[in-house]
């Protein structure tokens, strides 16, 4: 594939991403704070957050299967969750924790453990569309192409 | 006016950027945090907690103890070094394990605190109206909600300006190629857009110029 296709091909995926909300403003935030003295940021951001978020949805899993459940801790942890997501701006990840949030405050271990399964699906999703993205953009790079500046021109 | 034939001046000032301490327990919130404080021109700390931050300033304070005893005799270069290192902004995260970032800021602006003039910014995730008046009655020089942008670190301007010891020096600039949002650049361009383009022109400076130590004080 010659790299005009290539570039083209990143542009209509990163496009899906956002239509489909997998992504939103914020990433494209992290997009522009990379620049040649900070040229892997979002990469290293990114690989943060997945480092963090799987602790994280281990850590859920683990509360959620006490004989007793602690939802106050549950909570905690679906808490900084959400924060973390909404700062790298996986969007539907953000949204799942924050029905997580509100099966805490009802306490019920069933309603949670669907949620986790709904949180976890997204996690997978956007890990595996951003795999795809810094592939594609590493394949660019190596072609000797450049990755435009993120916009939003849609 | 003074903006123009300092402009050599600042830049070989360039050290005396304004120096933030930035205070939250997640590593992905410090390290966002900090690039867009260096993207603002700002020397960054970062800490994990509370306790780290009191741990530091107070660490900072005993510094200046030594640098001030011959302050008078030493070179500039020295008493620009104990200026370079004054905290001259706190931004805390909210919610942190054991001392909360409100716990953090009582601390800070309590009575007979050496710290106290220090600006205090908290910031949160959650948009809570109460949490939000409980921290501006204790002192915090302003509340910002998560994630931060860039344009919010330009609400951070006036409290950084009120640090300055000496008001009358250089609006320090570092000048950064591509950035408006450049907060330092921003002052002193508020009522001119013609001074935008002037300045980008007299200074095509190189990223080199601008320091690079950041503290990255991770547990």
């Amino acid at each position: 594939m010659e790299l005009g296709q290539m570039q083209g091909r990143l542009a209509e995926f990163t496009k899906s991403l956002y239509m489909e909300g997998i992504l939103d403003a914020q990433f494209l935030q992290l997009q522009q704070l990379q620049d040649e003295s900070n040229p892997d940021f979002v990469v290293e951001v990114v690989s943060l957050f997945f480092e963090d978020s799987e602790k994280l949805l281990n850590d859920i899993a683990r509360a959620l299967d006490q004989q007793s459940v602690d939802f106050k801790r549950v909570d905690a942890h679906v808490h900084q969750l959400k924060g973390s997501s909404a700062s790298v701006g996986a969007q539907r990840v953000k949204n799942a924790c924050v029905a997580f949030r509100n099966c805490c405050e009802e306490q019920n271990v069933e309603g949670c453990l669907r949620c986790l399964q709904q949180v976890k699906q997204e996690h997978y999703l956007v890990k595996n569309k951003l795999e795809t993205l810094f592939r594609l953009e590493q394949q660019i790079v190596a072609a000797g192409g450049s990755v435009p500046m993120a916009e939003m021109t849609f | 006016m003074e903006l123009h034939t300092d402009l050599a001046d600042t830049q070989q000032k360039q050290k005396q950027h304004f120096h933030v301490l930035a205070v939250d327990d997640s590593l992905i919130e410090r390290k966002l945090l900090e690039r867009l404080l260096t993207e603002s021109s700002c020397k960054v700390t970062c800490v994990d907690s509370g306790d780290k931050a009191l741990e530091y300033l107070s660490l900072l304070d005993s510094q200046e103890i030594e640098y001030s005893t011959d302050l008078s005799s030493s070179p500039p270069s020295a008493q620009q070094e104990a200026g370079y290192m004054k905290v001259n902004l706190i931004m805390t995260d909210y919610s942190m394990p054991g001392m909360s970032g409100y716990d953090l800021l009582k601390r800070v602006k309590m009575q007979g605190s050496s710290w106290k003039d220090i600006p205090v910014v908290v910031m949160s995730s959650e948009n809570v109206p109460s949490r939000i008046n409980m921290c501006m009655e204790e002192g915090a020089e302003e509340f910002l909600l998560k994630p931060l942008q860039l344009s919010d670190l330009k609400k951070l301007q006036p409290h950084l300006l009120k640090s300055l010891v000496h008001p009358t020096e250089d609006i320090s600039t570092s000048n950064d190629h591509g950035s408006d949002n450049n907060m330092i650049h921003d002052i002193a361009l508020n009522d001119s857009d013609n001074l935008v383009s002037e300045r980008k022109v007299m200074s095509p400076e190189p990223l080199e110029r601008r320091p690079k130590i950041n503290g990255l004080l991770v547990v």
